[in-house]
């Protein structure tokens, strides 16, 4: 095993990681502020990313502005879900089950209608830096991959700013905790569900259409991401998107140095065992009690 | 006279005067001959299922155009299986039992068509499957023929190939479903061709990144590298890390869904295959002629193999009878046969017989297919 191999997996963790962790922490802040395990999250990403690759190629958009397209299909169809779907269901007392089934049934019909009106192929889009790679010690990555490094950090902070700088962040906060003590305070508890829906749309898309230049995107893509960026929000405590952040590093990491260092035909063990070892030795997720109570 | 036999007479009369191979409209009529086609339409097959769909009506339309089954039409009465086994079965009993058909095409994966192979076999219905043997229990059924190279004879290929480049060590970066039964095979051949395989990494069917393991590849520092896989994503990963020996695909990826996906990557890539639409060979020109005019769009692997298929059958029941079924049907389509996709001879062991000298080996350059002039000598 060479210094350049594990330089070249570490690369690859990392790109990886912040891929789940965008996704993972979308699916937290989402079961933060709402309770509802959300089984579409990949779809989110699917979505922003085909609307972006559509705005670019059919319409002609701008890239900078088929970006900004994708990602506010993600918020909408976020705000929808919520108001045409979860907010109904709430007012019948629906169980965590209940919206799990939901969610899980929203995803297999977005799927289907990818496929459908779009159909089976899969879509790039253009490397942000250009098809431009950086070379250390033979191991390759790309600008673009970079950028996604720094976009993912960049969400991460703005996420834990919005969540404790922001009266809008701290009043979902509110209500996710205490429902009934934020509205005495005056918090349309009802809104911020949505907005919590508007806000996981918003990181699914974003991760969709930042990971389309390096993996492309079909009608099968989110099932994938929607289960590696639950594995990272569990690892990182569900209720803390944070955590989720810390998660999707973590499992991405293991990933990929699990196949230098044993088989990569074990790469799928070996993650999966550590992942199961960490929730037994740490309940709560890495970050543990201690930062539930920020995130 | 009715407006469609007027039609018919009229196109009878413009074969007449030559304009096009399709225009010559030959009578047929009575009661159809039926034949059952199960494909899978939908769900994960659907890559495949699609175009040998598309073969097979094509092939439909062709052969009653040159006079159908001794002067009767043929019909294909085309299933989907949604790429489920047990709706396979299900519809392959309804096929025979219900709808009496003579014999069966398909289906598209090779789980159904071990399934339907129960049925057609014991009740013996001379079944052409879309797919290469597979089990061995397969070798048994004397009548379920096949129109795709078994795996061992696609490892030969890239085999041969990497022999044509003298590419001595070759890594290897396979999937877990399809590609590790076509690792099967190449394992044990790879010292027959003086190939000796320095790295064979696996990853999971659907996966995003494969980064990794194309790092390990490139460690072991190949002369050339195989992909076997049902995707875009290793063809990425390996350019993406600036693998630059050559890299040789298994036919598993040789769509245009999977190369349209591999963007810029798809460039310096040879794959063993067989039909190349943008250079077909000239026994192979008449079909993606037809093709390209019937669906503005151009052909590969499978809807030549279907395509195949259903001349093959039509040959059989014209030799053996508009009626026949059951062993006169089977022996009829026994007879070595030249095909689109291939030469085939059903009653070779492996239930194809298409040699090795049948594939075509084409090369990806800036995502365009061209013919290499490269083939394998019987």
């Amino acid at each position: 095993m060479t210094l350049s191999l594990v330089l070249q997996a570490l690369f690859a963790g990392v790109t990886n990681g912040i891929v789940y962790a965008l996704v993972g922490m979308g699916l937290s802040a989402i079961f933060k502020g709402s309770r509802v395990i959300n089984a579409m999250q990949g779809e989110f990403a699917v979505i922003g990313a085909m609307t972006t690759v559509l705005l670019l190629t059919k319409t002609g958009w701008p890239y900078a502005a088929a970006i900004a397209g994708g990602a506010v299909a993600g918020a909408l169809v976020g705000a929808f879900i919520e108001v045409a779907f979860v907010r109904y269901m709430a007012k019948k007392n629906a169980s965590e089950d209940s919206f799990l089934l939901l969610t899980i049934g929203l995803a297999l019909t977005l799927s289907a209608s990818v496929l459908f009106f779009i159909g089976r192929d899969g879509h790039l889009l253009p490397p942000l830096g250009g098809e431009g790679v950086l070379i250390i010690l033979d191991a390759v990555i790309q600008f673009h991959a970079l950028w996604l490094i720094a976009i993912g950090i960049g969400a991460t902070l703005a996420l834990r700013a919005f969540y404790h700088r922001t009266t809008i962040g701290l009043s979902m906060m509110a209500a996710s905790i205490d429902a009934d003590g934020a509205a005495t305070t005056g918090i349309n508890v009802a809104r911020m569900r949505t907005f919590t829906f508007v806000l996981g749309g918003l990181l699914g898309a974003l991760g969709g259409i930042l990971v389309t230049p390096l993996i492309g995107v079909d009608y099968q893509l989110g099932l994938n991401l929607t289960l590696k960026g639950f594995a990272a929000a569990v690892l990182g405590g569900l209720t803390n998107p944070l955590g989720a952040a810390v998660g999707g590093l973590t499992l991405g990491l293991v990933e990929s140095l699990a196949i230098i260092g044993i088989s990569s035909s074990y790469k799928d063990v070996v993650a999966f065992s550590v992942l199961i070892i960490i929730m037994i030795l740490m309940p709560q997720g890495i970050l543990g009690r201690a930062g539930r109570r920020g995130g | 006279m009715s407006v469609s036999s007027f039609i018919a007479k009229l196109a009878g009369a413009t074969a007449l005067v030559g304009l096009s191979a399709l225009a010559v409209q030959a009578q047929t009529s009575g009661e159809p001959v039926k034949i059952g086609a199960i494909v899978s339409v939908t769900g994960a097959g659907a890559g495949l299922g699609v175009p040998e769909r598309n073969g097979l009506l094509l092939a439909e339309k062709d052969i009653n155009a040159k006079g159908g089954i001794k002067g009767r039409p043929i019909k294909f009465i085309v299933e989907d299986d949604a790429s489920n086994p047990d709706t396979a079965l299900s519809k392959a009993n309804d096929l025979i039992f219900g709808q009496k058909v003579q014999a069966l095409l398909g289906p598209s994966l090779t789980a159904s068509t071990v399934a339907v192979g129960g049925v057609t076999h014991a009740n013996k219905i001379p079944q052409i499957a879309f797919t290469g043997i597979g089990p061995a229990v397969e070798r048994e059924r004397k009548c379920v023929a096949h129109v795709l190279p078994p795996q061992r004879l696609n490892a030969m290929a890239l085999l041969e190939y990497a022999k044509s480049i003298k590419a001595a060590k070759v890594g290897v970066l396979h999937d877990a479903g399809y590609g590790n039964v076509v690792m099967a095979e190449l394992k044990p051949l790879a010292d027959k061709y003086g190939v000796k395989l320095v790295a064979v990494e696996k990853f999971e069917i659907g996966a995003t990144d494969t980064t990794t393991q194309a790092a390990k590849v490139k460690a072991a520092q190949p002369d050339a590298v195989f992909i076997i896989a049902t995707s875009a994503t290793p063809f990425r990963n390996v350019k993406q890390i600036q693998i630059a020996q050559p890299v040789i695909a298994a036919i598993g990826s040789s769509s245009y869904e999977y190369v349209n996906a591999m963007g810029p990557a798809a460039d310096n890539i040879v794959i063993p295959e067989f039909v190349v639409g943008e250079d077909p060979l000239p026994h192979q020109k008449d079909f993606v002629e037809l093709y390209k005019k019937t669906y503005n769009a151009t052909p590969k692997n499978y809807e030549a193999a279907a395509w195949d298929a259903a001349h093959i059958i039509a040959a059989a029941l014209n030799k053996a009878g508009a009626d026949a079924t059951g062993e006169k049907l089977c022996d009829a389509m026994k007879a070595p046969y030249s095909g689109v996709l291939a030469n085939y001879n059903f009653s070779a062991d492996d239930m194809t017989g298409i040699p090795i000298s049948s594939f075509v080996f084409s090369k990806l350059v800036g995502g365009k297919y061209t013919r290499t002039p490269f083939r394998v000598a019987q």
